[in-house]
């Protein structure tokens, strides 16, 4: 009887959460946290949330900290900082805060200081004033703020190291105990992280540091901030220092290489000089995933760079005409820095010239929220900051604090993306390893499943076991191939839609490779898609469009124009076995709208021809390499 | 007896000294306004030293420190002219920073305490739905694909009448059994709607069209365990940071509740 009550509670507990007995029958634990055998599960998180420890999150408005936003992304209902209730329609599994490293703290800490304490600073003290008067003067010191960190014109006292030490030690000695306090092995894992925003001339070279170990092990390590340098070798170098000397582990995920300017995926290191192998091998140990979709724009892929992909200006517009302050104009010859499968081919390249790849990175997607609410939910989406929350009825036509000049407008923002992650259990550990070894997807916010493995023995009818055999034969999505006697790399695919969301258009599988000039190529492969006895592939490989069933009326679409699933067995057909090169899938759903329509249908506005209305949302998987054996 | 309590002089007495502390207490100063002297003492001259030092990183020299007095002095004699002038009055940031001064108080009065588990026990009992263990399923399912309602329960009156599920089901990488899974896990794989229908259904047969995201089913429970409170030490974490949660919430609208009970608010258009 008690046995079976123990695997009643276990069971109810969550399926990875497993409970076990030792010999002598006592019961060990029912909340210790076994890992299974493989990654049985996916987990949904995001890695980088601002709260109102984030100077420009406090700045624009935001009254949420650190706990509202582990309670928010557990699945409980929060009231925004603007006043509307905030409920994500699924819990998430994991959260990283990721506030800014510069001046952490800071915004709060000068509009709640005492006025006496800012009395002889004339420059905080005009802040603290303009703060406390009005939410116009709290926008205007956040422009200043943002403005002053990328001229290099802060007030020393927001700068000084030793009096930022101190105060961020208080700060991140409290932030550790709140996300200790809410972290649930097996139910819900909260990480440790910060935001390094390097930001050279406003061309974004901004990371997000995430931690593998608990605020106890990581002892009196402060985040490292882009004051001290914004050369992202320092922070590697700050990497390095931290594991030397707790033994614990560190990743950094670069974002927005779509407002990099070209210099995020750029064949020099930031002084200018070329890339050299040390680099090479720090930079590929150090990041090794990249996050390539969320609020400011997707970079995945843009037009210019691949005009054969009819689907890579998703997430472009608006983001591709100038840099992340809007300070420097981008020509489309500084793309080829700035978006993930270029990177990826560079990748290639550098690993003939080189003999190792600094690019050989995985693929997520987070939000980038400065509300402290983790949404990317187009029907329940919260904005970028506070000031353009969901009650705010003007949000998706007015012009925002960056860029407008250039056209950026507040429907450009996408509700965008999640992180997915394949892992053994819901911990700190199995999430961060998993994420080491790139078995990770980015989705633009839907929760679809994509399972993706290759090797050299699978045969059609692996399909029926899809997962097991692929784990056997082959690699999950983030592996290496080589060897194959020079045999074409097989693939098993599969793609299960969001129950919650809309079936699926099309796999397809996006290969790079470098031919025989030592030049990287690119080919997108339709691989599986709904309706196949309707909708063909034509000569040049592109497949009849998936019918349009939004309604933008209602806000509404037809599932039954597309597949509650899709698994495929494909084998590359135009195989070198000589040539390196990676796969990987990007899933599409079906049309659905966009949130601006959703915003439109409540409050009755009328979108202008250019918004936006219809879009295919997507999952982009980590790639498999194959590299020729020696 | 109240009535005579009211007429003793020395009760007029204290209750004008209370008036007038009142008055220095919500303007925000110690000093009568009726008082012409400035005194900058030690501690003051301690304290224009530090903050000097914590901008500039080395003590002010003679000159400098004479000129900071001589500010403190300058500001004092303004900051009380402008009180005399009732130039605090109406303004929106002296406003909005005695309403933080307020809260702050009312925040700092409020202790943190550390629950007893008797506190936390009682607390699951008042918010039951948030701490039980789900019902346990034990289910099969199998998938129809996007087809009509009435096609539906066509099928699932042939499989209630005997026929083999393999039959109609449909490819679709999802379990077609499930055993002692939780009403989260069942929503996790096949989405809320889904789940949310399964309560309604009858162990032992067949039963839909049971819709999802993915299309229709039909489903067959085969055993429910009802859900169970978890015991304190199973969600001991979670009752902890709810019960705080909860707590400091209570404690803030209790503070503001005690202040507006003596106030009587009127709102053009609310009843």
């Amino acid at each position: 009887m008690r046995k079976a009550m123990m695997l009643a509670v276990c069971t109810a507990a969550l399926t990875i959460s497993a409970c076990s007995e030792s010999t002598d029958g006592e019961k060990i634990s029912n909340t210790q946290v076994v890992d299974t055998e493989y990654p049985e599960q996916v987990f949904w998180g995001d890695t980088h949330l601002h709260t109102d420890n984030s100077i420009d999150a406090f700045g624009f408005g935001n009254r949420l900290d650190a706990e509202a936003a582990l309670r928010f992304a557990r699945g409980e209902e929060v009231t925004a900082t603007k006043g509307a209730k905030a409920k994500l329609s699924r819990p998430l599994d994991f959260l990283v805060v990721a506030d800014h490293s510069d001046a952490m703290g800071a915004t709060k800490a000068i509009m709640e200081a005492p006025r006496i304490a800012l009395l002889t600073n004339k420059f905080l003290l005009r802040w603290h004033d303009m703060m406390n008067e009005s939410d116009e003067g709290s926008l205007q010191v956040t422009a200043e703020l943002i403005d002053g960190a990328a001229k290099g014109t802060l007030p020393e006292s927001l700068t000084d190291p030793k009096e930022t030490r101190e105060r961020t030690a208080d700060l991140w000695t409290k932030h550790g105990e709140t996300v200790d306090q809410y972290n649930e092995p097996g139910k819900f894992t909260a990480f440790m992280g910060f935001e390094y925003t390097s930001m050279p001339d406003g061309d974004n070279l901004h990371r997000v540091v995430m931690f593998r170990d608990s605020p106890e092990k990581m002892g009196d390590t402060l985040p490292f901030g882009a004051l001290i340098s914004q050369d992202p070798e320092k922070l590697w170098a700050y990497m390095d220092a931290y594991e030397k000397k707790t033994g614990g582990k560190v990743l950094a995920i670069p974002h927005n290489s779509n407002v990099s300017n070209g210099r995020m995926f750029a064949m020099n290191k930031f002084d200018g000089s070329p890339i050299d192998a040390a680099y090479v091998k720090t930079r590929a140990l150090r990041e090794p995933i990249v996050e390539v979709t969320q609020i400011k724009g997707d970079s995945e892929a843009h037009p210019f760079l691949s005009p054969n992909d009819e689907f890579a200006d998703f997430g472009v517009a608006g983001w591709d005409k100038c840099n992340l302050s809007c300070t420097r104009d981008m020509p489309p010859e500084s793309y080829a820095g700035s978006y993930a499968r270029e990177a990826l081919k560079r990748g290639l390249e550098l690993t003939l010239a080189l003999g190792a790849n600094p690019f050989k990175f995985g693929m997520i997607g987070s939000t980038d929220s400065h509300t402290s609410l983790a949404t990317a939910d187009e029907n329940n989406f919260f904005g970028k900051h506070s000031g353009n929350e969901a009650n705010n009825k003007d949000r998706a036509l007015a012009p925002q604090n960056l860029g407008t000049r250039e056209g950026r407008f507040g429907w450009h923002y996408l509700a965008s993306g999640y992180a997915a992650v394949w892992a053994t259990s819901n911990t700190r550990e199995a999430i961060f390893d998993a994420m080491m070894r790139r078995e990770v997807y980015a989705t633009t916010g839907p929760r679809m499943q994509v399972r993706f493995f290759g090797g050299f023995d699978y045969t059609a009818d692996d399909m029926a076991d899809l997962v097991k055999a692929g784990y056997r034969k082959g690699v999950p999505m983030g592996g290496d191939l080589s060897g194959g006697d020079g045999k074409a790399p097989k693939f098993l695919i599969s793609a299960l839609m969001d129950p919650e969301s809309a079936s699926l258009d099309r796999i397809q599988v996006i290969k790079g490779w470098v031919d025989a000039s030592g030049k990287s190529q690119e080919k997108i492969y339709n691989v599986s898609w709904s309706n196949a006895d309707t909708r063909t592939l034509g000569k040049d490989g592109r497949l009849t469009p998936v019918p349009n069933t939004v309604d933008l009326t209602k806000g509404t679409w037809d599932n039954a124009t597309g597949a509650p699933e899709l698994v495929t067995f494909w084998q590359d057909p135009d195989f070198d076995a000589a040539q390196n090169a990676f796969y990987y899938v990007r899933v599409l759903e079906i049309p659905t709208p966009t949130w601006p329509v959703y915003d439109a249908l409540k409050f009755r506005l009328k979108l202008p021809d250019e918004v936006i209305k219809i879009q295919q949302e997507r999952a982009y998987s980590s790639p498999i390499w194959y590299t020729p054996t020696a | 007896m109240l009535r005579q309590f009211l007429r003793e002089p020395l009760i007029h007495f204290l209750g004008g000294a209370l008036l007038i502390f009142a008055f220095f207490w919500a303007t925000g100063t110690d000093r009568d306004p009726a008082d012409y002297a400035i005194t900058i003492n030690e501690t003051d001259i301690d304290r224009l030293v530090a903050d000097w030092e914590r901008n500039f990183r080395r003590a002010p020299t003679r000159e400098e420190l004479d000129g900071l007095i001589d500010q403190e002095i300058a500001e004092e004699i303004y900051y009380r002219e402008a009180l005399r002038l009732g130039l605090d009055k109406n303004d929106p940031v002296i406003r909005r920073r005695l309403f933080k001064k307020m809260q702050f108080i009312e925040s700092e009065n409020s202790q943190e305490i550390a629950p007893t588990d008797a506190m936390l026990e009682q607390w699951m009992a008042r918010h039951p739905a948030n701490y039980s263990l789900a019902p346990l399923y034990d289910l099969e399912q199998i998938y129809l694909g996007q087809i009509s309602a009435t096609t539906a329960t066509d099928m699932v009156e042939q499989l209630q009448r005997g026929t083999s599920p393999a039959k109609f089901a449909k490819p679709l990488s999802l379990p077609a059994t499930l055993h002692d899974a939780t009403s989260e896990e069942i929503s996790r794989q096949f989405g809320d709607r889904f789940a949310g229908q399964l309560a309604a259904l009858e162990p032992g047969l067949w039963s839909g069209p049971v819709l999802s995201g993915f299309g229709v089913h039909a489903v067959k429970v085969t055993a429910k365990q009802p859900g169970e409170l978890a015991t304190l030490d199973e969600v001991r974490q979670r009752v902890v940071n709810d019960w705080s949660a909860a707590r400091r919430a209570e404690q803030k609208e209790k503070a503001l509740s005690r202040y507006r009970a003596q106030y009587e608010i009127t709102v053009a258009g609310r009843p």
